[in-house]
């Protein structure tokens, strides 16, 4: 219970640093921050498995794609960002409130909140392989197909028509 | 009877086995002796086994940072450093005189507080994935169940700590640096990541000291049951071999450093200790990723001949890592640095696809019995994509043929 009271205001202030930063790389730190720590609150519950899982997807990979697409494209747009603000405020707001309330209201339905809380330190990592791989194959294997077709459609729009792969000794 | 299974599990204080521990379990004899509770006893055992850690490879850090100028000093027919102490051997404890002394710089263009977080930050993961590693038949420091996801987790965060080094230091050179950095790390950190899931299959373990121990006997008498002899392993040792060099960032690898190119990459705007601080890193990654390689692949502290058990096991461990790191040495001697465009096209042409073979080939090697069968499917399903990448992508993976305009006729 204490690392939830500790570590859910702290989660909640790097999120809305995260909306809130002007600077696109400050605001991309912030919500990697973010990341990291949902991933912390989840080892701290004893989900490692999710917890490491969190760490290595999000922190390593998916902020990490942000901060380097960051990295390719021009700073100095926290002026124009700024007079966008409160336009931007609201179409934030009207996309993440009704999923808010929806969240409250089926939480605040559940008769037994208690009921729910299993101990993740029985469910080992085996047993989790063996669940995800057979009862929720279909599942799998839709997502693997689905990225697989990602990755096929970002190469074919990556590639250049027309023209050959690009070498120094070309020039 | 219960006497003797007493002693076995509790082993002389004294034994060279357990010497890597003694701080640790004196610590904690020395509080249970004064009556302190029991959380107390552990913490601070923990607390000791880290430092023993810490203090460990700071020290091999150190002598390492002379041995690496010595090495590369006779390949290249010089001498060396040889001034301070006996053939040089305080060297390393100049060199950190005069990195703590030196002012320390922040540019006036840089983010004052993501600058400083960048050298503590990259520092950190290295640490980190040291404390996971099994050292010894008893000498793990955390013997974590998730330990290789938990190595690979904390190492991605080099990847932001670098981005913020690059960043935060408002300079062109670290800029591009962190750019090359990153764009290597990820494409780099694929096969070494997957070369490692032929190990957990065979294994069926994430947890480190189990993947060794599953290492240990020999096969007809003498060749060690490592995962390097398997078809499969050999393979995807390669692969993590040279993926952990670009992982570490070093020759031929060592473009975002390029010392010719982007004078020192991220590390450009860094001075003192802070630059200190990144150099150690480095160097500590690099003892990490030798250490998981060590362990996936070599048998960790397995002896490599059968009769050699009475030497400590930690002492193979570090045998071992000594050769690794000797290798590495050598080779940064040796190879010119690659440019981007191939470093790009061996990871995702060579690399990768061999790295993906070993899956189907460990999962071939675990069915089929482990015996003769498996060697007669694996090696042609390893062979024969081989054969095809490098003889027919060979102009591809080869270095393009320079012209020089103007030199040539």
């Amino acid at each position: 219970m204490i690392p939830l009271l500790i570590l859910t205001p702290l989660i909640l202030l790097a999120a809305l640093g995260a909306v809130w930063k002007a600077r696109p790389v400050h605001a991309a730190l912030l919500l990697a921050l973010t990341l990291a720590m949902t991933a912390v609150l989840y080892l701290s519950i004893g989900a490692d498995f999710i917890g490491l899982v969190q760490f290595m997807v999000y922190v390593g990979a998916v902020a990490v794609l942000i901060v380097f697409s960051l990295l390719i494209t021009r700073p100095g747009d926290e002026a124009e960002e700024l007079v966008r603000r409160p336009k931007s405020l609201a179409t934030g707001l009207v996309c993440t409130l009704p999923v808010l309330g929806v969240l409250v209201f089926q939480v605040s339905r559940l008769a037994n909140p208690a009921a729910l809380v299993v101990e993740p330190r029985a469910v080992s990592v085996e047993k989790l392989g063996i669940t995800l791989f057979t009862t929720h194959a279909p599942a799998v294997i839709t997502v693997a197909v689905l990225l697989t077709a990602v990755m096929i459609g970002a190469a074919l729009f990556a590639r250049d028509p027309g023209k050959k792969p690009h070498t120094p000794s070309d020039s | 009877m219960s006497l003797l299974a007493v002693q076995s599990a509790v082993p002389a204080l004294w034994s060279p086995e357990l010497l890597p521990r003694l701080p640790q379990r004196l610590v904690e004899m020395i509080l249970q002796y004064f009556g302190a509770p029991e959380w107390l006893v552990s913490i601070a055992g923990f607390i000791v086994a880290a430092s023993t850690v810490v203090g460990v490879f700071a020290g091999a850090f150190a002598l390492l940072s002379l041995i690496e100028r010595k090495t590369l000093a006779r390949i290249q027919n010089r001498i060396g450093p040889n001034r301070a102490g006996w053939f040089g051997i305080l060297q390393p404890v100049a060199d950190g005189i005069k990195m703590l002394t030196k002012e320390d710089i922040v540019p006036a263009k840089a983010e004052k507080v993501l600058h400083l977080v960048a050298p503590i930050l990259i520092v950190i993961p290295a640490i980190l994935a040291l404390g996971v590693i099994p050292y010894g038949r008893d000498w793990t420091p955390v013997p974590l169940e998730l330990g290789l996801l938990f190595f690979f987790s904390v190492g991605t965060l080099t990847e932001i700590a670098v981005f913020i080094a690059g960043w935060a230091s408002g300079s062109k050179f670290p800029m591009l640096g962190a750019m090359r950095a990153i764009s290597q790390m990820v494409s780099y950190e694929l096969p070494l990541i997957i070369s490692a899931l032929g190990v957990v299959m065979v294994s069926g373990s994430l947890s480190l000291p189990d993947i060794v121990d599953k290492q240990g006997g020999f096969h007809l008498g003498f060749i060690p049951a490592w995962n390097l002899f398997t078809p499969w392993g050999l393979v995807a040792g390669l692969v993590f071999y040279i993926a952990s060099i670009a992982e570490a960032n070093r020759c031929p690898f060592d473009l975002p450093e390029g010392e010719s190119e982007i004078v020192a990459g991220h590390m450009t705007e860094y001075s003192g200790f802070k630059y200190a601080l990144f150099f150690m890193g480095e160097y500590l990654g690099l003892f990490a990723i030798s250490g998981l390689g060590i362990t996936l692949f070599l048998g960790g502290w397995q002896a490599p001949l059968p009769g050699l058990g009475f030497v400590p096991s930690w002492i193979w461990f570090f045998a071992k890592l000594a050769v690794i790191i000797f290798s590495f040495l050598w080779i940064r001697g040796t190879f010119p640095r690659v440019r981007i465009d191939q470093l790009m096209r061996f990871a995702w042409l060579c690399m990768i696809p061999m790295a993906l073979l070993t899956i189907p080939a460990a999962a071939i090697w675990h069915f089929a019995g482990r015996g003769f069968l498996s060697w007669v499917v694996t090696i042609p399903l390893l062979m024969i994509p081989w054969v095809i990448i490098t003889v027919i992508y060979n102009k591809r993976l080869s270095p393009a043929t320079r012209t020089y305009r103007f030199a040539d006729s």
